[in-house]
Order: C-alpha cells, then sequence, then structure tokens
C-alpha cells in the first residue's frame, strides 16, 4: 500500500512538475532585429499587441495544447493555465474581440513557417531551433 | 429573449449568414466555434419568476439552464470579417435565434468597427455573459446580470485598445438600437419594448493582476406599449376617483405623462474591478439604472465576490444585492391629492421588487474544453410569490 502511494505521488509529482519542462525557444523571422522580453511576448500572444517594436505586423502562432512547449510556455510566459488561457480567449472569441493563435501540429511545421515570414512569431523546444529562424527569447 | 425580427434585420442576418456560411473557401477562411452548458438546477421556491425563470419547485430542472451557440466566423481578408452566432437556450425550448450577426473591419492596431447585430455592453461582462465557460459561476450574479431583454442590439460599434507601458486600456464605443419584449415585474408579463438611439461607452484599465472598470449607456425608450398595458392601467382607477373628485384634463394629462415611459431616457452604468493574484480572485462591480422621470424607480445593485483556485478547482463565494431607491421627485408639481396618492402607489408598485443573496460555486476544469460547476445558493425575494429560497445546480460548461 505503502509503495503504491509512493508511486502514485511520484508519478502525479512528475507529471505534474515545471521543472521537467525542457527549454523552450521563442522564434522569429531572422530578418527580424526586434528585442523581445517575456512581456512583451505575452502581450502578443494575449492578443494586446498587434505589431513588433520596429511596427511589422506580428502574428503569434502556438504549438497544439498537447505540446510540452506549449504548456512551458503558458505557465512561464503568459502565467496561465490552458484552461485559464482559454477562458480568456473565449471572452474574446465569443465577443468578437479576438481570436486566439493557431496552433500547430509539429514543430517542424513551425520552424518551417516562421522562416518564411517575417511578421509570424513562435516558440519550439529549444533542442529543435536550427539557423533557418532566430531565437528572441529562451527560458 | 424574444426577437423580433423586422425586414431590415432579416437582410442582415441573410447577408451576414450567407457572407460566413457560403463563401467558397478560397475567398475566406472559416473559423467555427461554439458554447454550450448543460446544467440541472433546482430551486426550493416556484416563485417560477425572471429572474430565474422557468423552475418548478423541488424539481431538478435540465432545461432552464442549459443552452449552446455555434459562432462562425470568416475571415475575408484586409481586416475584414463576418460573424454569426445561432443560439439556443432551454428556457426558450433551444428555439435558435441568430443571436449575433455582424461585419468587423480592423481600422489598424488599437481600433476596430463593427456593424450589425451584437451584444449590448450593458455591464462589464454582459457581452459574454451566457458563455459559462469564461467565467468562474454557475450563472453571473443575478442582482447585476438579471437577464435584461435588449442583452443583444443592432448598430455599430468602435473597439479600441491601447497600451500605456505596462497597462493596458480597452474601450467601447457603440451606438444602436433595440426592440422586442420586455419583464415587467409588477404585472409578471412580458411586454412591448424598445430602445432607441442607444449610445453607450465603457472602458477597462487593466495591469497584469488587476482591472478597473467603468461605463455608461444612455437610450431613449419606445414605451408606448408599456404604457398602455402596464402603467395606464394601474394608474385608470385613481384617475377616475380624481376625475370625479375635480381633476380637471389638463391635470388629468399632466399626471399621466409623469407616469408614462414612452420617449423617456434610460441611463445604466456600471464601476467595479476584479483581482486575479496569488491565486485569489476578487470580483466587484456596482450598477445603477432608470427609466428618469417616470414611475420606474432607481435600481442601484451589486455583487462582490472571493474566489481560490487551487491547481484545476476553482473556490468562489459572493454575496449580491439588488435593490430599489423609491424617489416621488417625478410626482413634483401633481397637485390633486387622488393623482398624488395614485402616482405614489404606482411607483411603491414599480419599486416593491428587491432580492439579494449569498452562494457559494466550484468550478473543476476536468477537460482542456469542459468545466465541472456546482453551486448552491441561498436567498431572499421581496415577492410574496417567491419569499425566502435556496438554489441548488451541477452542470458542465463547454467551449469548442
Amino acid at each position: 500500500m505503502k509503495n503504491r502511494i509512493l508511486v502514485l505521488t511520484t508519478l502525479l509529482g512528475t507529471l505534474s512538475s515545471p521543472l521537467l519542462f525542457a527549454e523552450v525557444a521563442v522564434i522569429v523571422h531572422p530578418s527580424n532585429n526586434n528585442a523581445l522580453d517575456a512581456a512583451t511576448i505575452a502581450k502578443i500572444y494575449l492578443g494586446r499587441e498587434k505589431s513588433f517594436a520596429d511596427g511589422q505586423s506580428v502574428v503569434p502562432m502556438s504549438m497544439v495544447e498537447t505540446a510540452p512547449s506549449s504548456a512551458s510556455f503558458n505557465e512561464v510566459v503568459l502565467k496561465k493555465s490552458a484552461s485559464q488561457l482559454k477562458a480568456y480567449w473565449s471572452k474574446l472569441v465569443f465577443t468578437g474581440k479576438g481570436t486566439p493563435p493557431k496552433e500547430l501540429a509539429t514543430e517542424e511545421e513551425m520552424l518551417k513557417l516562421v522562416a518564411s515570414n517575417p511578421s509570424l512569431i513562435g516558440f519550439v523546444d529549444a533542442s529543435k531551433v536550427d539557423a533557418s529562424v532566430k531565437v528572441a527569447f529562451k527560458f | 429573449m424574444k426577437l423580433k425580427y423586422n425586414p431590415r434585420q432579416r437582410w442582415l442576418v441573410g447577408s451576414v449568414l450567407l457572407s460566413t456560411l457560403y463563401l467558397p473557401s478560397a475567398v475566406a477562411e472559416v473559423k467555427l466555434n461554439g458554447f454550450a452548458s448543460i446544467r440541472g438546477t433546482s430551486v426550493s421556491s416556484d416563485g417560477g419568476l425572471p429572474p430565474y425563470p422557468g423552475y418548478e419547485e423541488g424539481e431538478l430542472s435540465f432545461k432552464s439552464e442549459s443552452l449552446f451557440a455555434i459562432q462562425a466566423s470568416a475571415d475575408l481578408s484586409e481586416g475584414l470579417s463576418a460573424t454569426v452566432q445561432l443560439f439556443g437556450e432551454g428556457v426558450n425550448d433551444f428555439e435558435v435565434d441568430a443571436r449575433w450577426a455582424y461585419f468587423s473591419y480592423q481600422l489598424n492596431d488599437s481600433h476596430r468597427v463593427s456593424a450589425g447585430r451584437f451584444a449590448n455592453p450593458i455591464f462589464h461582462q454582459s457581452e459574454y455573459e451566457k458563455v459559462g465557460y469564461a467565467h468562474n459561476y454557475t450563472r453571473l450574479p443575478k442582482a447585476v446580470y438579471i437577464g435584461f431583454d435588449f442583452s443583444t442590439v443592432e448598430g455599430i460599434a468602435l473597439d479600441s485598445q491601447f497600451n500605456i507601458g505596462d497597462y493596458n486600456l480597452q474601450t467601447k464605443a457603440l451606438f444602436g438600437s433595440w426592440s422586442g419584449e420586455s419583464f415587467s415585474a409588477v404585472t409578471n408579463n412580458f411586454v412591448d419594448f424598445g430602445l432607441d438611439n442607444i449610445m453607450s461607452a465603457n472602458a477597462t484599465f487593466a495591469g497584469d493582476w488587476w482591472q478597473l472598470f467603468g461605463g455608461i449607456f444612455a437610450a431613449k425608450v419606445d414605451g408606448a406599449i408599456i404604457d398602455s398595458t402596464t402603467v395606464f392601467p394601474l394608474a385608470a382607477g385613481g384617475i377616475a376617483l380624481a376625475s370625479a373628485n375635480g381633476a380637471t384634463a389638463a391635470q388629468v394629462n399632466e399626471f399621466r405623462q409623469r407616469l408614462s415611459w414612452d420617449e423617456k431616457d434610460a441611463f445604466y452604468w456600471f464601476s467595479g474591478f476584479a483581482v486575479d493574484h496569488s491565486n485569489w480572485l476578487v470580483d466587484f462591480e456596482y450598477v445603477s439604472y432608470e427609466v428618469a422621470d417616470s414611475t420606474d424607480a432607481l435600481n442601484n445593485s451589486w455583487f462582490l465576490a472571493l474566489g481560490r483556485r487551487f491547481d484545476n478547482v476553482v473556490v468562489t463565494v459572493h454575496t449580491e444585492d439588488y435593490s430599489q431607491d423609491k424617489d416621488f421627485g417625478f410626482l413634483n408639481g401633481v397637485s390633486h391629492p387622488i393623482l398624488l396618492a395614485t402616482g405614489r402607489g404606482i411607483h411603491t408598485a414599480f419599486g416593491q421588487r428587491e432580492f439579494d443573496g449569498m452562494g457559494l460555486t466550484v468550478r473543476y476544469d476536468f477537460h482542456p474544453s469542459a468545466a465541472f460547476k456546482a453551486d448552491y445558493f441561498k436567498g431572499t425575494d421581496t415577492r410574496s410569490t417567491v419569499g425566502d429560497y435556496q438554489m441548488f445546480s451541477f452542470g458542465i460548461d463547454l467551449v469548442f
């Protein structure tokens, strides 16, 4: 019985621990020279900032909810759980005030899109970053 | 809510529907979203009257607070979009209605203009009042969100957003109109009613963990029917008695003008704050509204909520109060004692209904798109048909 409790608590701890999140990189097009911090990135992803500092319009892209980088990004940068984020967007979507970032299924797709469009901003597992994109922020 | 569609409104809904649903996919990207609530509710009093309509005493009803909506939004490119929301709720036998039908144009990063049929931002959370998943209550506190029939209006609106340092300011200005039926607590019936020249403005100023908000809306009342079916019949006996006791025709006409709602100005305003810090949540909203210089009493209502988030569970307790301030100032100049007494009596009848209560709500986000909620509410209503009552409900709110 004790062992079962131990296994269960370890499992729960493992599943919910933010310490196990892989490092995540926020990526932009290589030509993008804007300095980005977590607060600015959060504004972009919450629909409160529509342009980079240099005036270039910005379109945020997310990973699907089940991607580990998505959970990490929501918690560290947006400081919201997936449910809180969904409730936040529900208020905007159903009042016509905004639409959430498009969700991509794979990090390869994210890299490809960001590399081809200076307006896009995305995030991927930092180990997946290649030379086709620029890392604007890492955590 | 019962909406009446005139030809202009039919054209509007039809054109937005066509834009969103029938455009070839090569021209527009159409997004489908929706929300639903499936809720069982039981109430101990069969007041059965708004703001808690459709309940039977002691019975568990899955109809009175269940609803669904599907929203289609077509991005027509270059900042133009068309949105239609089809909505049905159990209290109206799930009769589907085009609740929203509007075009939007994003002018620039800060401003978006919309035209068509959309939510009336009466109070702070009115625009998403029906989207249960968006808030932590089973139902937004009824003392403030009492279920106005004019929750959807036709008009034009400007939504704006500004970043001011670390803070964010959102504003909305709207011009529109509404016609339909509205509930009268005096007669417990729905009567034809309208609001013309609705002008509304509101603002929300927010930091990372707090919000301050306020707004106002003013409108001209189209109340000829409520006058003829509710206000004047209540006065008929008093007027007849006054006329038999020397009241002149001029005095009676002046008196009727004082009582009436038609062409009078309605004013609504709200203010409040919200906090979400270290998993503690506080919501407060105070609202005040009246049809000025009429038999309508000034309504002053508020709610205060304290919540605590435990991972994917939110526990919220709240208290709410709906009261009316009677003021006989609208009868100034009415000199005939019987007319004066009649006017005071009608005003007292309009202002007699008050209620308050306390509630406990638990929200459990058991699924990425669904929340289970259970709540208990204990309230008191001054209407003798309602009195003290308790409510219990549980259900699921979904978004997709």
